[in-house]
This record gives C-alpha cells, structure tokens and sequence, in this order.
C-alpha cells in the first residue's frame, strides 16, 4: 500500500541515513523490533554519537566478533538498545561492520557507550580485534587460560573438540 | 579425626549441590562438617567442585599446599574426575590427580547432595583405616 | 567530518581506570579462593578503611562456552549453555531455542508456552532463593536466613525432579517445546507449595529484610542513579532497583506472559537494600503468575517436531533471567551445528558496576555490594 506512515524501524533507519549517506553501506529490517545496518568502520564515533544524543540509543548490551575465514573477514556487531526512551526501548540495533582479517583495528566505542568497555575487551582477546583508544585493552578471560593466538578464530582448530 | 573442615573450591556449578548439603535437609554439622574455618591452616578436607580451569588450578595448588597436613581431596562431580563435559575445551585442566593426591572421587553432573555426604562418611572410613603417622 | 561543538570538550575520563598508587595506598586481593559464590577476584586498592578503587579479574572459571557451541549439534548443546548458571537452567535454555526456533519456522503450541512459564517461574523463584541464602545472607553474615532459604528452595527443587527428572540440570527447551507434559499430582503439589512458601515470604521479611541489622547496612549503600544505571547498561534487579521500569517479559513478551497479569517492582533509590527488595518482590509476583499459569493452562499438544538443522540466517533471542536480560544471537549455516552463538547475559553487564559503585566506601560495605548485585561469576565468564 502507498503512503503507509513509516513503522518505528523504517524511521529510524531512514533518520540515520539522512544524516550519513555514504557512511551507511545497507540496513535491514528482520520483523519487528530487530534492526541491522551495516557502516563504514571509520565513521564509528560519528554514527554513535548521532545514535545516542539525538536517537536515544544509550547503551550496548554485547559486542561480538564473527570471523568469516572465506570473505577473510571478521566482523563486529554492536547490539545496542535504548532504556531512556520507552517508545523504542524494546528495539535492538545491531550496528554491524567488517574489518580487514589480518589487521583487525576498530577505534573504541566506550568514549561514547561506556558500557562497552568490557565487552571490547573480551573481543580483543578472542578475536584479536584492537580497539584504539581503549583505556584498559588487556587480556580479560584468558589471562592464564590460554596464552596462543586468539582463541574463537575459526582456523584456530582444537582437533579434540567434538570427537569423543 | 571426626570432624572434617572442608574448604570448599565452589570452582563451578557443582557448588550448588554442595551448598544444598550444607543446608538443613541433610544437616552435615551432624558429622562434624562446618564450614567454619576462617583459616586454611584449620581445614582438613579440600572439596574441588566441578570444573579447574588452568587460571584456577595454579591458585588451587597453592591452597593446598597451605593447608596443615594431614589433609584430604574430594574431587566432585565429573568434571573434576576427568575432565565431564567440558573435557575438550582449551582452558580446561583434565587431570586434577596430577596437582595433588585425590582421596574420593564423586560421579555425577553434579552429583546428588546424598552422593556427597556418602562419599564424606567414606571418607571417613578411609582415614580411620590408614595410620596417621606412616 | 563532524563539526559538533560538543567535540572541543574533553571527554571525561571512563570510571574503570584504577586509581594511582599512592604512598598510603595498600593493595589487598578479595578472591580468587571462593570470595563469595564462584570465582572471581577484585583487586582492592584501600586507604585505611576506605575503598579507592578496584579492578576486577575474572576469568577464573572461563570455559569456553562459545567456542564449545560451534563443535556441538544445536540439540546437544543444551546443557553446556545452561551450565553457565546452572541455578537458573530454564532461562539459559530457553533464550538459546528462541532463535533456533525463529530460524527454523517452528512455532510453539499454548499448552507447551505455558508449561514453559511455569517452570521458568519456579526457575526463579529457586534462582532468588539461592541468592537470598549467600549473596544476601552469607555475605553478610547472616547464616540462618542461608538456612531458612535452602530448606525451601529443596521443596521448590524436589517439585522441578517431579516434573523435569533432574534437580538442577533441566535440558527441559529442546527446540520445539518441553519434553515432558505436566505429571498427575503436579498441580495439586506446586499449589500446596505456593500456599506455604507465601507464608514463609512473611517469615523472611521479619528475619531478614526488617532486621535492623541489614537495613543499616544496606540502606543508602551502593547507590546507583537512574542515569548511571542506563549509561552503564546494567539489567535485571540493578537496573529495576535504580527506578528503570524494564522486563523483557513485558517489553518483548515470549512463552505466556502476553496473557498473564503481573506487576513488574521497581524501586527508585538505586541503593543496595532497593535491590534487596526488587528480587523478594519478584518472588511474590512469580507465586501470582505461576498460579494465573495453572488456571488458564490450555490443552493440547505440547510440542512440535523441528528439524535438526539450522537454516542459513541469523536471528536474536532474548528472555528475562534472573539475572537480567539475556540475549543470544545464533548464527546458522544450513548445517546441524550453529556457527556462531553469542552470549550477552546479566551477570557480565553488571560487571562494570563493581569499578562504578566500589569506590569511596568503606571496606565492611563490598559484600552488600557485591551481594546486591547478584553478579554469579560462572555466568559472567561462561
């Protein structure tokens, strides 16, 4: 139907790429509730700052790292979501972007969502994604537990694991 | 010895089982288990519950090694024996035995708190037939 | 290329950095031999009696849950994600199939959502109780409410053997629906048990949550303001005791909550003894659902047969634990195992409230803390 007045998500989708054209790459909107765009990573503090002062998004509940060994990739997605404004606060926004394999180097979200500074650290250490800017960039969970490489990496095989 | 002082390692989930012993259902107090002691020096008996992660085990050496002997290791629930569930993951110690000597080792994931208070009073069993002074 | 004003301003400095060590500064270490519940340690940098700051070292129980999900096929690993807190299996179980189920197309029928809240709820209950016994009772020194709580969460777990067959370890969810239709003398137990576990809610309020003891120290301990608590990202109680009126049961209603009736507590002080009250609040709310839950139960199937496979895709599953919300997001590759899952809970959000909060207090006051907080190590470092 033409002229249906844009939903929650569409409008806050077609907010964020008025304000960067070039900077958002694609966005999809998966049912209700569930938002996903996909940014340059240069732009990260731009597009975060805009996400919080003016559309609400104030914190991040997970970032997570998917390494995609084939497209040799690794991406980071920022799932973030608003408590402050009851309007979208059941929304989650996954803000998703790719970073080069052999050197992964993102700049820190925590300057503006400080609630991302542990998640950022655990991804340093299991993806070996480097956060510039990083007050405290050091090793979380695998201090003594595992001194190799990055341990969630995919080509990082454990030949034991699964077999029994 | 009757009354045995645990330290208990609640390394992982089988700490919840141990606290369910302590509780007053089964009522270990009855047997002299109190988990009382402010001091590693005063216990006797080490409970390792559940999985030892490598990060842990140096700390779990260092516990034992300060407690007075003569003292006793329980090893609780299957992750502890060999390994369980977690047994291929890459921050797992599998073989506790090879940190230090294990008196009882308790099956199950995680063992039921009956389990544990039979494997206290065969514990028991076990040191009123060794010598204490070998 | 911005030109916001509000970029001259330095930004200010994040409140995880560690103070500098001082002449007058000693550096003590709580843990990592069973500071509380689990494994973790805070390093504590004092000055006499006073907190300067800490820096928390976790890791002690990492197993690699994320890692193990990628080697295991979706079913089977069910009980590795709800090892994590194993006090609470129901929920960790449910917000993995969630996804799983969204992917594969697989809708749950009522009678199977209900007999999923319902267990979820005592799930809750039993997850309260626990921290009521240690992390407010043992950690502050008071060990007959421990005893008092533990004796009744045995009812509570006796009830989940009758229903589930295992006392802590569900596996209850596959995906699909529940694996097991409610027993013939279920109901009438669970209902004989709610009418004497309210009157021991009583009993509780007057040993514990009245007693002058805890009030003084709980009171105006560990304050958390309402802009903090959103700017830190907390959920769960921390957040609903800081005045944040937000549960995903109501926010994004899954199993039975669209149609039960019940009250979400929050408190506005934001100190440890607001969050004391959220969760004994919660429990009475969850007598009230799980008794709306056997009324309205409707018949019918409880389950529906899903295929073993996860179709390519990527989806997001969030409940509310005990803890807080719980999200997962599960990455399909059109095999049997997921390729990725990622798991943000309650416990490891919180984590960044002990820098925040642990600061300028006096020493005898990081156990109420630290207690209020609920943080459960084991979840945190899956």
């Amino acid at each position: 139907m033409a002229n249906q007045s844009p939903t929650r998500e569409e409008d806050l989708v077609n907010k964020l790429k008025t304000r960067f054209p070039e900077a958002i790459k694609s966005s999809k909107i998966e049912g209700k509730r569930r938002i996903s765009i996909t940014f340059d990573k240069d732009k990260l503090l731009d597009i975060a700052q805009f996400m919080r002062d003016e559309l609400g998004f104030d914190h991040v509940k997970g970032v997570a790292g998917v390494d995609d060994p084939t497209h040799k990739k690794i991406e980071v997605l920022y799932f973030t979501g608003s408590l402050s404004k009851p309007e979208i606060e059941d929304i989650i926004l996954v803000l998703q972007t790719e970073l080069a394999r052999d050197n992964p180097t993102i700049a820190t979200a925590v300057s503006v969502w400080e609630s991302a500074h542990f998640h950022e650290r655990e991804t340093f250490e299991m993806f070996g994604v480097k956060f510039e800017g990083h007050p405290d960039l050091r090793k979380l969970l695998t201090l003594d537990n595992w001194d190799g490489p990055p341990p969630m990496l995919k080509d990082i095989k454990f030949p034991e694991m699964g077999q029994r | 010895m009757y009354a045995l002082w645990p330290v208990h390692i609640t390394t992982a989930c089988c700490s919840a089982e141990f606290g369910a012993m302590m509780g007053p259902r089964l009522d270990p107090e009855r047997f002299g288990l109190q988990a009382v002691a402010g001091s590693l020096r005063q216990c006797d008996l080490l409970i390792v519950e559940g999985t030892v992660t490598k990060k842990m085990a140096k700390r779990l050496k260092i516990v034992y090694e300060q407690m007075a002997k003569p003292r006793y290791v329980v090893a609780m629930g299957d992750c502890a024996c060999s390994g369980g569930l977690f047994h291929d993951s890459y921050s797992i110690v599998n073989d506790v035995h090879k940190l230090f000597p294990v008196d009882v080792y308790i099956p199950g994931c995680p063992p039921r708190p009956e389990a544990l208070l039979s494997a206290m009073l065969k514990l028991r069993e076990k040191i009123r037939r060794e010598e204490v002074f070998a | 290329m911005t030109t916001n004003p509000d970029q001259t301003k330095p930004p200010a400095p994040p409140i995880t950095i560690t103070a500098a060590k001082e002449p007058s500064t000693l550096d003590v270490s709580v843990g990592p031999q069973h500071p509380g519940s689990g494994h973790m340690r805070i390093l504590m940098r004092v000055d006499g009696d006073y907190i300067v700051s800490v820096d928390p070292d976790i890791g002690y129980v990492h197993r690699g849950c994320e890692k193990i999900a990628e080697y295991r096929t979706a079913v089977s690993n069910i009980p590795h994600l709800e090892r994590p807190c194993i006090i609470d299996a129901i929920h960790l179980n449910w917000g993995y199939v969630l996804p799983i189920q969204e992917l594969q197309g697989v809708v749950v029928p009522p009678r199977g959502q209900y007999i999923s809240t319902i267990a979820a709820e005592m799930n809750r209950i039993m997850s309260h109780l626990y921290w009521l016994a240690i992390n407010a009772g043992v950690f502050s020194g008071h060990t007959t409410i421990f005893m008092y709580a533990f004796g009744d969460r045995d009812l509570f777990i006796e009830l989940a053997e009758m229903l589930t067959g295992a006392r802590l370890t569900y596996s209850f969810l596959p995906p699909g629906g529940p694996r097991r239709d409610l027993p013939a003398e279920f109901q009438h137990r669970l209902l004989q048990l709610l009418d004497y576990f309210e009157r021991r809610l009583v009993e509780y309020d007057r040993i514990f949550l009245s007693n002058p003891l805890v009030v003084a120290r709980a009171k105006g301990v560990g304050i958390l303001k309402r802009e903090e608590a959103i700017k830190l990202g907390v959920t769960g109680p921390v957040l609903r005791g800081s005045g944040v009126k937000y549960d995903v049961r109501k926010v994004e209603p899954y199993g039975a909550y669209a149609d039960l009736d019940f009250e979400i507590p929050t408190f506005e002080e934001g100190d440890s003894y607001a969050r004391f009250l959220v969760r004994f609040e919660e429990m009475k709310e969850s007598i009230k659902i799980i008794r709306q839950a056997l009324e309205k139960m409707p018949k019918g199937p409880i389950a529906r047969k899903a295929p073993l496979i996860i179709p390519e895709g990527e989806a997001i599953g969030r409940v509310e634990s005990s803890r807080g919300e719980l999200t997962y997001m599960v990455k399909g590759d059109n095999s049997d195992k997921p390729s990725r899952v990622k798991i943000m809970n309650g416990s490891f959000r919180s984590l960044i409230a002990f820098p925040y909060l642990l600061r300028k207090v006096h020493i005898a006051d990081m156990p109420i803390i630290y207690g209020s907080l609920d943080y459960w190590p084991l979840e945190a470092d899956r």
